[in-house]
C-alpha cells in the first residue's frame, strides 16, 4: 500500500468511526510513514467530512462522536512518535468549553466541542454544572483564547452573565473571546451581556470561532 | 407493577459506567440494532404514515431498546434495568385516565386511538418566558377559552429586577410567585378549578418546583406536577426527589420528554425508537400518569420537518395502539408568532398528532425561544382545530400536510420573526389587534381549503 492509499484508508476509517482498523492502520505503519502526514493527510480528511456531513445533516451525532472516539484512540498512538519528531499540529486556537452552573444539558456542548477539534482548535472541555470560576480557572491554565458557555435553560441562561461579569472583575475581559450558546439563548441575548459571539447552531459557532480568533491574532 | 422503592433500589445497585460508556457503547449501538432488527423505516413521501404494523414494530424495537438500556441515573453511574416483562407488566397496570382539576373543572383524560372519532384532549397554554406584567393577563385569556381542559402556566424569569437563575432563592420566588398569579388568573377567569400540568415552568430545581406545591400559593395535587429526564434516558437525583415528593402527596405526575432527532438515537428512525422508549422510562422511573413528549431535531432546530412529523406521528400511533395512556406532544414551529408559516406548521402538526391518536396542545413559535412569543390565539387556533377535524384520519392528515409542507419547508431555514404579545395585542382587552385578526381570517380561510376545518 501506497501513502497514498493509506491516507485514504486512514480517513475512510475515521469517516467510519472504526477505531479497529484506525488503531491497526496507524499500528501498522507508524515506523515508516510521518506520523505527522498521517494525521493531516489521512486523519483529518475524513474528520472534515465528517464533520462537514454533519452540518448539512446527512449524518447525526453517533457517527460524529464515533469518529472522534476513533480519532482519540489513533491519537494515542501517534502523540509520542510526533512529540519525539518535534512536529507539532497546526492549532487555531485554544478553546476552554462547558455548560454553566446548574445546568446539566451537555449534548449541544459536545457537538461544538468535536466540531471545533475537527476545525483545528484545542478544545478543553471542563463538563457541565461549571461555575464562572472553573471557566476563567481553566481558561488561565491553558491560556485559552476562548471561553465558550452553553445554558439551555431560561434560568440558567444568567449563568452566563456570571461568566462576563467575573472576567470584568477580574479585569480580565479583553483578555478571552467570550461565546455563548444553548437552546434559549438568542443574538440578543448575547449582545445585552457583551458576548463576543454567538451561533444559533453549532456549525454557525465554529465559523465565527474561526473568524473571530484570526481577528484576536491578526491584532 | 415494580415499585418505585425498587427503581431507588436499582439506581444504586444496578450495572456501573460512565454516562459517556453509556451514550457509546450501550445505547447507540442498542437503537442501531433495534432500527435495523425491527425494519424501521423513514419515508419522505408519507411523513404521517397509514401503517399499524409499522407502528407496532416501533413499539416491539422500544420494548426491546429500553429493556437492554435502561435509564442511567447520573448521579450513582449505575444502569436502572427493566425486564421486557417488568416493561410490559407496567404498560398493563399503568393508569389509562387521568382526572385533573377540581368541581366543575374537573376533566377526565384518557388514550384514544390513531383514526378515532372522539375528541382529542385539548390542552392550551405555554410555558415559555413571560415578563411579569402580562402573566396573570396570559393565564386569564388562555383560561377564558372554554374548550380548553387543561392549561399550562407561563414561566417567570424575573422577580422584579431580579432573574430567577436556577437554583437561587431567585428561582424559588418566581416559582411562587408565578403560581400565585396562576391561581388568581384562573379566578378571574371563572374557572378556579381549572388544572395546571405543566407545573412547574418558572423551576428546573426540585427545591424550587416543591416550594411552589404548598397549597397556600394555589397548587393542588390534582394540578399535574411534571418531572424531566435528561437526554437521552437519563435521571437525576434532583428529578428521583421530585418523583419521590410527589408521588407521597398523591399528586398527578407527568412526564416532559424531549428526544433529540440527530443525537445519540441518530436520525429519524432512531429517534422514532426512543421517543416511545421514554414511554416506558416514564411509566417505571417517573411513574407518570400523563404523559408529554416534545421531540425537536437539532438541526433546523423545530418539529415541523418531514423528519420530525415522521417521528411523531408513528410514535404516536405507537403510543396510542399499544399503550393507551394520555399522553399529548408539543411541537416547535421556526416561524414567529403571528405569521402566516406560523399557522401552515402548526396545522402540519396538530394534523399528524390528532390523527395519530393523542392529545394536542399549542404548537410554539419561534421554537419556543425569546420572551412574550406565545398568543392567546395560538390557542384558539388549537381548540378550533381539534373540535373541527374530529375523526381525520391519518391518511387525510398524510395528504394535507403534504400540501402544507409545499408551503413552509423552504421558510424554515430562515423563518419569519412575527411580532411578539406587545407587538400584536392589545394589553388591557388582551385582544388581537386588526391586522393579526386579518391574518388569521385569511388563514382559516386558505386552510379551510386544504380540507381542514375549525370549530
Amino acid at each position: 500500500m501506497n501513502e497514498k492509499e493509506l491516507f485514504e484508508k486512514l480517513s475512510q476509517a475515521v469517516f467510519e468511526g472504526d477505531g479497529e482498523t484506525l488503531v491497526s492502520l496507524v499500528q501498522r505503519n507508524i515506523d515508516e510513514v510521518d506520523p505527522l502526514a498521517m494525521v493531516e493527510k489521512g486523519m483529518m480528511e475524513g474528520m472534515t467530512k465528517v464533520g462537514n456531513q454533519f452540518s448539512e445533516g446527512q449524518v447525526y451525532l453517533p457517527e460524529l462522536l464515533m469518529a472522534a472516539e476513533a480519532w482519540e484512540e489513533a491519537m494515542k498512538i501517534l502523540k509520542p512518535k510526533l512529540i519525539e519528531s518535534g512536529a507539532s499540529m497546526k492549532k487555531r486556537g485554544t478553546v476552554v468549553i462547558g455548560t454553566v452552573q446548574t445546568d446539566i444539558h451537555e449534548i449541544g456542548k459536545n457537538i461544538l466541542a468535536n466540531l471545533l477539534t475537527i476545525a483545528g482548535f484545542d478544545v478543553h472541555d471542563i463538563g457541565c454544572d461549571a461555575p464562572a470560576a472553573k471557566f476563567l480557572s481553566k481558561a488561565q491554565e491553558v491560556q485559552a483564547d476562548i471561553i465558550a458557555a452553553s445554558a439551555i435553560m431560561s434560568t440558567t441562561v444568567p449563568y452566563q452573565k456570571d461568566i462576563v461579569d467575573l472576567l470584568d472583575h477580574k479585569g480580565l475581559r479583553d483578555e478571552y473571546i467570550f461565546m455563548v450558546g444553548g437552546g434559549v439563548v438568542t443574538q440578543e441575548w448575547a449582545d445585552k451581556i457583551g458576548a463576543d459571539g454567538y451561533g444559533e447552531l453549532a456549525s454557525d459557532a465554529v465559523e465565527i470561532a474561526k473568524q473571530l480568533v484570526s481577528e484576536k491574532k491578526g491584532a | 407493577m415494580i415499585s418505585f422503592l425498587e427503581v431507588l433500589e436499582r439506581a444504586t445497585t444496578g450495572p456501573m459506567m460512565s454516562a459517556k460508556e453509556y451514550d457509546m457503547k450501550l445505547f447507540i449501538p442498542a437503537v442501531r440494532k433495534v432500527v435495523k432488527k425491527y425494519k424501521i423505516e423513514f419515508d419522505p413521501d408519507n411523513p404521517c404514515p397509514c401503517d399499524d404494523d409499522l407502528a407496532d414494530r416501533v413499539y416491539q424495537a422500544a420494548l426491546e431498546l429500553y429493556s437492554e438500556v435502561g435509564t442511567y441515573c447520573t448521579d450513582t453511574e449505575r444502569v436502572i434495568r427493566f425486564t421486557k416483562e417488568e416493561i410490559e407488566e407496567a404498560v398493563y397496570e399503568c393508569p389509562k385516565v387521568v382526572y385533573f382539576g377540581e368541581g366543575p373543572d374537573r376533566v377526565e383524560w384518557h388514550g384514544r386511538m390513531p383514526d378515532d372519532n372522539q375528541l382529542p384532549h385539548c390542552h392550551v397554554g405555554s410555558g415559555t418566558n413571560t415578563s411579569e406584567d402580562v402573566a396573570l393577563k396570559m393565564v386569564e385569556a388562555y383560561a377564558r377559552i372554554t374548550r380548553a381542559k387543561t392549561l399550562s402556566i407561563p414561566s417567570l424569569t424575573t422577580v422584579g429586577n431580579l432573574s430567577g437563575s436556577s437554583g437561587s432563592p431567585m428561582e424559588v420566588l418566581a416559582g411562587i410567585n408565578m403560581m400565585r398569579i396562576a391561581r388568581d388568573g384562573l379566578r378571574r377567569a371563572g374557572r378556579p378549578g381549572m388544572a395546571i400540568i405543566d407545573l412547574h415552568p418558572s423551576c428546573t430545581s426540585g427545591v424550587a418546583t416543591i416550594a411552589a406545591s404548598n397549597p397556600d400559593f394555589g397548587a393542588r395535587k390534582s394540578d399535574g406536577w411534571i418531572v424531566a429526564p435528561q437526554a437521552e434516558l437519563k435521571i437525576t437525583y434532583d428529578s428521583l426527589n421530585q418523583v419521590a415528593y410527589f408521588s407521597s402527596w398523591g399528586a398527578n405526575i407527568g412526564q416532559e420528554a424531549g428526544p433529540i432527532l440527530g443525537g445519540y438515537a441518530g436520525g429519524p428512525e432512531g429517534a422514532t425508537v426512543l421517543t416511545l422508549a421514554y414511554a416506558f422510562h416514564g411509566i417505571l422511573v417517573i411513574r407518570a400518569t400523563y404523559h408529554l413528549t416534545y421531540p425537536i431535531q437539532m438541526m433546523p432546530v423545530c418539529s415541523t420537518t418531514p423528519g420530525m412529523i415522521f417521528l411523531i406521528s408513528t410514535s404516536s400511533q405507537a403510543f396510542a395502539r399499544n399503550i393507551g395512556a394520555p399522553y399529548y406532544a408539543l411541537g416547535y414551529a421556526s416561524a414567529g408568532p403571528a405569521t402566516k408559516q406560523y399557522f401552515y406548521e402548526a396545522a402540519a402538526y396538530l394534523l399528524a398528532i390528532q390523527a395519530s391518536g393523542i392529545g394536542i396542545e399549542d404548537v410554539h413559535p419561534n421554537k419556543a425561544v425569546g420572551t412574550n412569543q406565545a398568543l392567546p390565539i395560538d390557542s384558539e387556533f388549537t381548540c378550533a382545530f381539534g373540535h373541527g377535524n374530529i375523526g381525520i384520519t391519518r391518511k387525510e392528515a398524510n395528504s394535507i400536510i403534504k400540501k402544507l409542507m409545499e408551503k413552509y419547508l423552504s421558510g424554515i431555514k430562515h423563518p419569519p420573526k412575527g411580532r411578539d404579545l406587545y407587538e400584536c395585542y392589545d394589553l388591557e382587552t388582551m385582544k388581537p389587534d386588526d391586522e393579526l385578526c386579518g391574518l388569521y381570517d385569511e388563514v382559516i380561510k386558505e386552510l379551510n381549503g386544504y380540507g381542514i376545518n375549525f370549530k
